[in-house]
């Protein structure tokens, strides 16, 4: 990680970076969705940290840009534009989604996992992004890595190694 | 979540007498004498949630109870993977550092360390509120504690924006978090009824 820079996107944060020494990450997703776009020309990438499926879920209550699948998408193509990406070129690779509490209670809005992997996938479609690379589901926790120099997407998990997408 | 003194007061006795409670039933569990220190309470925005525990993908040993009935609302119990192990040493009265790994006795052992202090939150709610609350099955999970604090964060994102946290230790040597998490709705029913009996 020699003069690398790493750059938390925290809960419903979108960021965009164009210095190749910059790394966004999300650490520790678990059912939210961690969305990395990357335009290999210009390199420039952008990673959202989707929280919640729909927008219509808050209740007219301010939030941040990338807590909502639907408008955390249209504001990272928005955000990436601004910045000199193209939308043709944009490649898109994302992660989390998961169950964690599988087996607490019956509450079935704590399976959000499968309904934010679901909204952000309708949402690259409606945009005619293809999603060309994800790691989601299942029932653990997931660390994803933007490196913006060359466009490589890490995902890393505890006890179950790290891999690219 | 702005709290009159009194408030505080009445939240921070009931938090006491569950505190007290689970102590009592910790100890008739194991050999020795289990004790619960005096409870931090605090208030925290709910996006600053998975980092309470020593960052989002620091490794915790978390034990889940979610509430259920006339309130609603998540209790976990957190812990850094080696006070997870110093707790299994002291729940089965062995020396400290017998616990390398955690395996299925030490794991069963905490999940009825969550089982124990949410019962007794439960019945301290029950018993100063008259409310009426049920916990689920504990649930044990080992994994980033931003994956698992998200995912209650989550839920709770859907009304308001604070978590109660709870910071205790055990026999003043394993540090645990204890997160009482009610829903807004369910946490201002608390407070109002907890205000009314008294």
């Amino acid at each position: 990680m020699n003069g690398r820079q790493m750059e938390a996107v925290g809960l419903g944060e979108l960021k965009v970076a164009n210095r190749p020494d910059q790394v966004l990450v999300c650490y520790g997703l678990g059912s939210c969705v961690g969305l990395a776009l990357y335009d290999p020309v210009v390199r420039v990438g952008a990673m959202v940290h989707v929280v919640l499926p729909e927008s219509s879920m808050g209740r007219g209550r301010e939030a941040p840009p990338g807590k909502y699948a639907d408008t955390g998408v249209e504001a990272a193509l928005a955000a990436l534009v601004d910045a000199g990406a193209s939308r043709s070129r944009l490649i898109a690779k994302a992660a989390g989604g998961a169950r964690m509490l599988r087996l607490a209670g019956s509450n079935p809005r704590l399976d959000i996992g499968a309904r934010n992997t679901e909204a952000v996938r309708a949402a690259l479609a409606r945009h005619q992004i293809k999603l060309v690379a994800e790691d989601m589901g299942g029932t653990y926790g997931r660390t994803l890595q933007l490196y913006i120099e060359t466009g490589r997407v890490l995902v890393s998990t505890v006890g179950r190694g790290e891999r690219e997408l | 979540m702005k709290l009159q003194p009194s408030q505080w007061k009445a939240l921070e006795d009931m938090v006491t007498q569950a505190l007290a409670e689970s102590s009592r039933s910790l100890s008739k569990m194991t050999t020795g004498e289990i004790r619960l220190d005096a409870p931090h309470l605090s208030f925290l925005p709910l996006k600053d949630l998975p980092g309470v525990a020593g960052g989002p993908d620091a490794v915790v040993t978390a034990v889940y109870v979610g509430i259920e009935g006339e309130l609603q609302g998540h209790l976990i119990l957190l812990f850094q993977p080696h006070e997870a192990r110093a707790m299994v040493d002291l729940l089965l009265g062995h020396p400290a550092g017998t616990c390398r790994k955690l395996d299925e006795l030490g794991r069963s052992a905490l999940a009825e360390v969550g089982n124990i202090c949410g019962s007794a939150f439960i019945n301290a709610i029950a018993d100063r509120s008259g409310l009426e609350v049920r916990p689920t099955p504990p649930l044990l999970v080992e994994d980033m504690a931003g994956a698992i604090l998200q995912t209650v964060a989550t839920d709770l994102l859907l009304t308001g924006d604070e978590a109660l946290v709870i910071t205790t230790a055990f026999n003043g040597a394993v540090p645990g978090h204890f997160l009482l998490m009610p829903t807004t709705e369910s946490m201002a029913r608390l407070i109002t009824t907890l205000e009314a009996i008294r």
